[in-house]
């Protein structure tokens, strides 16, 4: 026998290294496993609203100061529950909804301008944050943000609370040029938003498809077919940049938080 | 008996020929994008107003141009080329080949249109649309398959570590890929991720984090394990530890997405689950680390003449600083405060320019010199590209490093009076003086690469009266 | 070949070999490579148990740890709770005083005045940077950087020239309630003849001082409309404002809106707020608003006021005579101006 056949490690090993299908199925299986361990649970949150049509579990896992559940549509909007019935009535505090029309063209053209590689949109429970951005992200927040918009880089601010912050007018200005408002910025100049007119056909689809998505599907109750009907005309004579602008005013002030209460367990 | 070839074996060599020119244009290409994208932090007017090369749409280019046209170029071309010298066969199919060849480069084209056109899915490191995201299947599959196959066809007894690491590679970033693309349609340059919120954002890094952890380094250390003992003319330094290194980073990698989490929304469970794994991979790392440096023991001398182990080596060392900085990225406090900063920006480019790129120049030279069976037209210029490329990689790194930290600590600073000390725009001023230095790093980085382009363009003029047509007989 | 043992320092490969000269030394990993990978398996096990980091897999359920000796099961929200407690413990002192404390007093008192000069940075340049600039220096004004646009100006808060008064408690007022101030257009009452006129003269009361323009027979025409129309009951027979309404004084060279002859003449024309389509907007908002049981509803209460007023005061344009007569009592409340709509 020469020593080549001497085995160094183990038999098994020996084995695995002599057999491509061998180690084909067995690195399969490695590799495959802690993404299955992180990724699985998570689709059974029940505080993203995974299980909205799920009657053993109603309610998120947020308790009041009295350790009392706090009812899942004080959390996420409900338009059969609540007071405000439709879009065009939802009032900030009623509960995270999804975008109007408008917001969801200026939403595309977040994604398209590439902001989330500058901006994160996801305030982290620290006392800076809380005192620079405002009240720590939820889980809620984001659960209709189809390719979720988090980002990883703050070359600006997060701005997942910057509803509401300026006026439309300051950010038209902003959004156009940035140095003109604060010199110190280093954001690009997005002054051709304002000429672009909304892409009528391609929102209306995408808010079609968002009724349609496997998972946290917008409710037929909420776009409605008259909704759906009429978006096209909402969006009429409107450009990119009142897109974009209704986007960023619409961010984080869907839920009214109460001071002391612990909204991530 | 393994090897031992009575005649030489005629391998399909054209195929990772071009595959190996493809990657120097692309380093070229790949880190010019990147200066110009520092620039622009740097120097905003360079956006000139122009929308296709704002920022935003720059950066995904800069980055889809480095990881899948260089690093993706690279991978192919030494995954190729160690599989037939280590199988000591030809490609289970060469034309197959010359698919994935063709394939993976009109992907890259495609890049180039859309990415500046704002195609973008909003998934960091994997923005192009979905039609191109089933090429990307189908062209990356054409590759496992061969690259399998080829393995499975292969004349020695054994699979050769390099191979191990590429083909996990290639089974994860199926997986990734697959998984993390998964896209509703609207039209056809816009389709929306089929998950939302929470679930995407662990999807998104659980793709992140593998994409790195699986084609930048699995990929990089098939490469690492094949030229480093080849270029020193010395056997891996321990068997055993190869065998530990492959099974640990393989089976332990996976977890460490959820490091990119911490103290998001998801609930507190998957950033500590992330956090201790990432920890933990320090050791499995530099087991590998340790194994590449030790190959060279005893062969130290060799470094003061083979500029091309200089490469290795020096990509080693790198690889073992990336992984130990990433780790203690991964640690809650230190994470708490390096998140969202330039931190992460210089540990990226720690592993991009110190690891992934040096051990490809290694490999690239390496392989010019045996594809076209000549001497490097300038080993003068190699050495040169060396300095270059350390000293762009250094002023990369550390102006981040520095920055990111300050960046870190300016924005959590408070006052004795309990006030934050500074607005988020001081520290963006704050800043300027770093994002000139990287983009001075870069340039001098990319100067590198058009040396190795020159080098490597006479080096291959200058072989060609000699070059054979279709196969050139392997030289031992 | 078969028994190439490449043996530099005696030690053998396993035998394999792979593309002539590829082979493998059987050596061990080093001991302390062996022991950190023990280690590494044990730390994770260690940390998952200590740590939330076990999901359950039903219903988001997870094992939140057995916690760490002496701290017990770790949050990210307890964390937050700690770190907060101990800036409140900072903060507390100063934010119990300020609030029985009028402006007035907060910045007679050194130490106090200087903690809300801090905390009113990060409020000003939150809430109030938007429009007036970084430190008040004015977005428009600012002259560092081409102005492409008219429209959102505020007026610079770091001068003394102030349309309502820069006195402490006049800031105060002005934040709280808002300002909205009004000019009406006068395209109706005023031929477009008559418009030019008033804006060469009130051109050149800017660019002349008053009592040059008033002299200059080449605006004479102007000087008689800004005297017979209804410019002096707002502006004054001076012309140097009145700050009880807010209106501008024309006889400096500071320009809230455009200073140019067009921009004077459109101002006219439509005026300030007014309601016409092309009117200047200049709406200072409502910082402080309260609902029926008077609990504050706005973003910022009386503290974040009071804080704001003092730091603008700090800017070095506040009025100072009335520091001397500060009461140290609370304010009256702060009389409340016409709501902007
Ligand atoms: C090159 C990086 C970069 C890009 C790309 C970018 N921004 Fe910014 N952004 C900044 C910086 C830096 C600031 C802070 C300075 C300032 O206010 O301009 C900022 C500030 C902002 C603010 C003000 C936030 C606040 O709370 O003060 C908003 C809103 C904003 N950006 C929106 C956007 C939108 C929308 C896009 C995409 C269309 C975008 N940004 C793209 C860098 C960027
Ligand atoms: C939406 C834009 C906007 C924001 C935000 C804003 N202001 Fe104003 N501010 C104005 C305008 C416009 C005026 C002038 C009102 C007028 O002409 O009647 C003004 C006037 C003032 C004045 C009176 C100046 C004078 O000359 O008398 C003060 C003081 C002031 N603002 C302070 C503040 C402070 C403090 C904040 C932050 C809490 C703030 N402003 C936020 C627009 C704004
Ligand atoms: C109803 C009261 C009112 C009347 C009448 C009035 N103004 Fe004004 N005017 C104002 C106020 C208030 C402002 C300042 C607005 C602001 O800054 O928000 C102003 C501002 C101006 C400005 C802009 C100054 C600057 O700094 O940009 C000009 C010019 C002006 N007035 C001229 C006139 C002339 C000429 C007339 C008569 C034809 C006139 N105004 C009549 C209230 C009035
Ligand atoms: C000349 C060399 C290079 C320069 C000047 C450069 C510059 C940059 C810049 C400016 C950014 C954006 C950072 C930010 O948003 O703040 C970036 C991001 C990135 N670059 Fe490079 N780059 C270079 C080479 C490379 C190479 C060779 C790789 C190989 C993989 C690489 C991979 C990346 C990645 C992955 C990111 C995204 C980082 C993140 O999102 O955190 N870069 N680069
Ligand atoms: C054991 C090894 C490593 C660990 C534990 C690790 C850990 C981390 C951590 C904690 C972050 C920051 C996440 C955040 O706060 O957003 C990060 C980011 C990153 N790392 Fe590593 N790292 C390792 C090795 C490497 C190597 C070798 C590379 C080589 C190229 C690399 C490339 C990246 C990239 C590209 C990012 C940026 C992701 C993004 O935000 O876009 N890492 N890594
Ligand atoms: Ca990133
Ligand atoms: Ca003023
Ligand atoms: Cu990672």
């Amino acid at each position: 026998m020469s020593d080549h056949d001497k085995i160094y490690s183990t038999k098994f090993q020996d084995s695995i290294e002599r057999s491509t299908l061998l180690m084909f199925v067995l690195t399969a299986i490695a590799v495959a496993v802690g993404g299955i361990v992180e990724i699985v649970p998570l689709f059974y949150l029940p505080n993203t609203g995974m299980c909205q049509n799920d009657p053993t579990c109603n309610g998120t896992s947020h308790k009041d100061l009295q350790g009392n559940a706090i009812p899942m549509d004080k959390i996420v909007w409900n338009p059969t529950t609540s007071a405000h019935k439709t879009l065009a009535d939802w009032q900030p505090g009623d509960g995270v909804r999804p975008y109007t029309a408008l917001e969801t063209a200026g939403r595309q053209v977040y994604i398209r301008e590439g902001c989330f590689l500058c901006h994160s949109q996801m305030i982290r429970p620290f006392r800076d944050e809380k005192d620079r951005y405002g009240h720590y992200s939820i889980a809620e927040e984001s659960m209709y943000d189809h390719t979720y918009q988090w980002g990883s880089k703050r070359t600006g601010p997060d701005i997942a609370r910057v509803g509401g912050k300026y006026s439309d007018e300051w950010h038209r200005k902003h959004l156009k040029y940035p140095r003109d408002v604060v010199p110190e910025s280093v954001m690009p100049n997005f002054f051709f938003l304002d000429k672009n007119p909304i892409d009528k056909v391609k929102t209306v689809k995408t808010l079609e498809v968002m009724t349609k998505m496997p998972f946290n599907p917008v409710p037929k109750t909420i776009y409605t077919d008259a909704y759906i009907a009429g978006a096209a005309a909402e969006l009429e004579g409107k450009t990119e940049m009142d897109g974009v602008i209704a986007y960023l005013q619409s961010l984080g002030n869907h839920v009214k938080f109460e001071e002391g209460v612990n909204y991530r367990d | 008996m393994e090897a031992t070839q009575a005649t030489p074996v005629k391998y399909d060599m054209d195929v990772v020929r071009w595959f190996t020119i493809a990657a120097v244009i692309y380093a070229v290409v790949g880190t010019l994008i990147g200066v110009y994208v520092a620039s622009e932090l740097a120097f905003p007017f360079l956006n000139f107003d122009i929308p296709e090369i704002t920022f935003g749409r720059l950066r995904p280019l800069h980055t889809n141009a480095v990881i899948f046209a260089f690093g993706g170029c690279m991978l192919m071309a030494t995954g190729f080329y160690i599989v037939q010298r280590t199988g000591a066969t030809k490609l289970w199919s060469n034309s197959l080949a010359w698919f994935t060849f063709y394939g993976w480069n009109l992907i890259i084209v495609l890049a180039v249109i859309t990415l500046p056109l704002g195609l973008s899915e909003g998934k960091e490191y994997a923005e192009l649309p979905w039609w191109v995201d089933i090429m990307i299947a189908v062209v990356w599959l054409s590759y496992g398959f061969n690259y399998i196959m080829t393995i499975g066809i292969r004349k020695t007894s054994h699979i050769y570590v390099s191979n191990w690491f590429t083909m996990g590679m290639i089974v994860m970033i199926t997986y990734l890929h697959v998984v993390n693309s998964l896209a509703i349609p609207v039209d056809w340059a816009t389709s929306y991720s089929i998950y939302s919120g929470v679930q995407d954002a662990m999807i998104q890094w659980w793709w992140g984090h593998n994409a790195v952890g699986f084609y930048l380094t699995g990929g990089f250390l098939g490469i690492m394990y094949y030229f480093i003992p080849k270029q020193s003319g010395r056997p891996v330094f321990s068997y055993r530890l190869s065998v530990l290194h492959f099974w640990t980073l393989t089976f332990g990698y996976v977890w460490l997405g959820a490091h990119h989490l911490q103290y998001t929304a998801l609930p507190d469970w998957t950033g500590s689950l992330g956090a201790a794994v990432s920890l933990a991979m320090i050791i499995p790392s530099w087991g590998g680390a340790m194994n590449g440096m030790m190959t060279l023991s005893g062969a130290w001398d060799k470094l003061r003449t083979d500029y091309i182990l200089r490469f290795l080596v020096t990509a080693m060392a790198f690889y073992a600083m990336s992984t130990f900085d990433g780790p203690v990225m991964a640690i809650k406090s230190v994470n708490a405060l390096s998140h969202y900063t330039d931190w992460t920006v210089g540990h990226v480019h720690a592993g991009a320019l110190g690891w992934m790129s040096m051990i490809s120049f290694g490999a690239i030279y390496h392989m010019v010199k045996k594809l076209w069976n000549t001497e490097m037209y300038s080993d003068k210029l190699v050495n040169v590209h060396f300095w270059v490329a350390l000293i762009g990689a250094t002023t990369y790194v550390v102006a981040m490093w520095v920055s990111g930290i300050m960046q870190g600590l300016m924005w959590r600073d408070y006052d004795e009076f309990g006030t934050l000390t500074y607005t988020f725009v001081e520290s963006v001023s704050a800043m300027h003086p770093y994002y000139v230095m990287r983009a001075v790093g870069g340039a001098i980085f990319n100067l590198g690469t058009w040396i190795m382009l020159f080098n490597v363009v006479m080096t291959v003029r200058q072989a060609g009266a000699v070059r054979g047509v279709n196969a050139v007989a392997a030289k031992a | 070949m078969s028994d190439n043992h490449n043996s530099a320092g005696g030690v053998p490969t396993t035998g394999h070999l792979w593309d002539d000269d590829l082979a493998d030394y059987i050596n061990q990993p080093p001991k302390w490579w062996m022991l950190g990978l023990t280690a590494s398996a044990l730390w994770v096990v260690i940390y998952w148990i200590m740590y939330p980091a076990i999901p359950l897999a039903i219903n988001g359920t997870y094992f939140k740890g057995f916690g760490l000796p002496g701290s017990g099961q770790w949050t990210a929200i307890k964390e937050l709770a700690a770190d907060q407690a101990e800036l409140d413990a900072v903060r507390q002192p100063y934010e119990d005083k300020i609030k029985t404390m009028t402006p007035a007093a907060i910045l007679a008192d050194d130490k106090l005045s200087e903690y809300v000069t801090r905390s009113g940075k990060v409020l000003f340049s939150d809430n109030c940077a938007a429009c007036h600039g970084q430190n008040g220096v004015g977005t428009i004004q600012a002259g560092k950087f081409a102005v492409r646009e008219q429209g959102l100006m505020a007026p610079v808060l770091l001068d003394d020239d102030w349309l309502y008064g820069g006195k402490i408690d006049t800031l105060y007022e002005t934040i709280a309630n808002g300002r909205q101030g009004m000019m009406v257009a006068h395209k109706d009452s005023l031929t477009a003849q008559q418009i030019d006129d008033v804006a060469k003269y009130v051109k050149a009361m800017s660019d002349a001082g008053k009592a040059a323009a008033d002299g200059d027979a080449a605006v004479a025409a102007g000087k008689k409309v800004f005297a017979e129309s209804d410019c002096t009951a707002c502006h004054g027979a001076d012309a140097k404002g009145i700050q009880a309404m807010g209106s501008a004084n024309l006889t400096d060279k500071i320009w809230r809106f455009d200073g140019s002859l067009e921009g004077i003449k459109q101002t006219i024309t439509y005026g300030v707020n007014s309601g016409d389509a092309n009117a200047r907007v200049a709406i200072m908002p409502v910082w402080l608003k309260k609902d029926e049981q008077g609990h504050v509803v706005s973003k910022l209460d009386e503290t974040a006021i009071k804080k704001l007023a003092v730091y603008v005061y700090k800017f070095g344009g506040g009025q100072k005579e009335d520091v001397a007569a500060a009461p140290v009592a609370a304010p009256a409340e702060a009389a409340p101006a016409p709501e902007a709509k």
